[in-house]
């Protein structure tokens, strides 16, 4: 029984995955094959698959949601340690489902909208001091490269760094720089930005192959 | 004080308390920090039901005049959901396959079509097009892009010793790719620490105009 199942597994996948790559990928100009994918309507069933698979994450969405929301319930009715913070987590959330709640129902008409208050002033502004905080992380990060081991290769990535930071500022001091920092991002940086991007988008032409061929059924674990 | 202004200050707390965290961890930065998740998760809720559940619903299982196979398709994201849940038991958890295998079907179809059409086809072409217009930078780049992808070749022979090693033309070349990577990193990283002193500067700005009211 559980050989069927793990064969209706792969099938699954192997139908559904080929059904949506002809969909997608078969359009005018392909003789037979672009008239058998019209007249089967595999676009029009392509066009479901993907719409069924979105409200299926969302769904998942919202079960991770309300997962999270009653675990920090949970922290709050036991009195675990920081359960004061649960406490903030919830009021937070529910609140802005509530305020936005209200606003649908003509409840609050103030213009701008509450809800838009709290994500423009509040969630925006924690966000960005979040990534402003990045920056501490990121200069000890380069800071301790060069303290830890000195290799040729921890050299080459701090000059390129210094060179590209200093490169940008805005000074007649570093005009010269400031051209080898765009030949570096035009030439050597670019090569290097698109071997990457080729080489992971080879790695996932590969993955994807062998999964629509049914030669990896890692996902029935 | 109007409620915007309310939102204002709201945001210059919250940066201060965030910023506290530069002296170590501490309770203002935490409380700030699951301000932040609770928000965040209740924007998710509201985008998710608003833009993506509802449409979905009003347009299968509620729509007017419709047949009862829209409504069956409608049910099937909710049915697969469920079947998702159905992975944590160990009994049951055979049957949040099919969901997975649904989702992977068309993640697969949907992850190869635009890796080759959106990635490998369009870099593939700059790539070789770069050549014929500007010789020496086109062949730099040529050389970068090749050398990096052989850095990531891992095919070697096996040596009568047991170890597996690659050929010395391959090595020599994943060396230059490895000079290339590297230069990448950099740059990425020098991009990173720029865009958040970016960041950092425009709060810095906000908590002196606050303070000064400007």
């Amino acid at each position: 029984m559980s050989r069927l199942g793990a064969a209706f597994t792969t099938a699954l996948v192997i139908v559904v995955g080929i059904l949506t790559v002809l969909g997608l990928a078969v359009g005018e100009g392909l003789g037979n094959l672009s008239l058998i994918v019209q007249t089967r309507g595999l676009p029009v069933i392509t066009d479901l698959f993907l719409q069924v698979v979105v409200v299926t994450i969302a769904t998942t969405v919202i079960i991770g949601i309300i997962n999270l929301l009653s675990v920090h319930i949970s922290r709050i009715t036991q009195r675990k340690g920081g359960w004061v913070y649960s406490v903030i987590l919830v009021v937070s959330a529910l609140a802005v489902m509530v305020i936005t709640l209200l606003e649908r129902a003509g409840v609050l008409t103030g213009r701008p909208s509450l809800s838009a208050i709290l994500l423009e002033t509040v969630q925006i502004s924690i966000e960005s001091a979040l990534a402003g905080l990045v920056l501490f992380a990121l200069v000890y990060g380069a800071f301790r490269l060069m303290r830890r081991r000195v290799t040729w290769w921890a050299m080459l990535f701090t000059l390129i760094l210094i060179i590209l930071l200093l490169g940008a500022l805005p000074l007649p001091a570093v005009n010269g720089l400031a051209s080898i920092r765009n030949w570096l991002l035009a030439v050597p940086v670019s090569a290097g930005a698109r071997g990457i991007l080729l080489g992971i988008a080879l790695a996932t032409v590969v993955a994807g192959v062998r999964i629509l061929i049914g030669q990896d059924r890692s996902y029935r674990e | 004080m109007s409620t915007e202004q309310i939102g204002l200050w709201a945001g210059f707390v919250f940066t201060l308390m965030i910023f506290s965290y530069v002296l170590g961890d501490n309770f203002l930065y935490r409380i700030a920090v699951y301000v932040f998740v609770g928000l965040t998760a209740g924007f998710i809720t509201v985008v998710t039901v608003e833009s993506l559940l509802l449409p979905w619903v009003n347009g299968t299982l509620l729509a007017a005049n419709t047949d009862i196979g829209t409504r069956a398709v409608g049910l099937v994201p909710f049915i697969l959901g469920a079947l998702l849940l159905l992975k944590a038991s160990p009994r049951l958890g055979r049957l949040g396959n099919i969901a997975i295998a649904f989702i992977i079907g068309v993640g697969t179809a949907v992850a190869l079509v635009g890796a080759i059409t959106g990635t490998l086809l369009p870099l593939i072409a700059t790539t070789s097009s770069g050549v014929r217009v500007d010789v020496v930078n086109g062949f730099l780049i040529f050389l970068g892009v090749s050398s990096t992808l052989i850095y990531f070749w891992y095919l070697g022979r096996r040596t009568p010793i047991g170890e597996v090693r690659r050929g010395l033309a391959a090595r020599v070349v994943g060396v230059v790719g490895q000079g290339f990577i590297v230069i990448t990193l950099g740059a990425i990283y020098a991009g990173a620490i720029l865009t958040s002193l970016t960041i950092f500067s425009e709060r810095i700005s906000f908590i002196l105009a606050r303070i000064t009211g400007g």
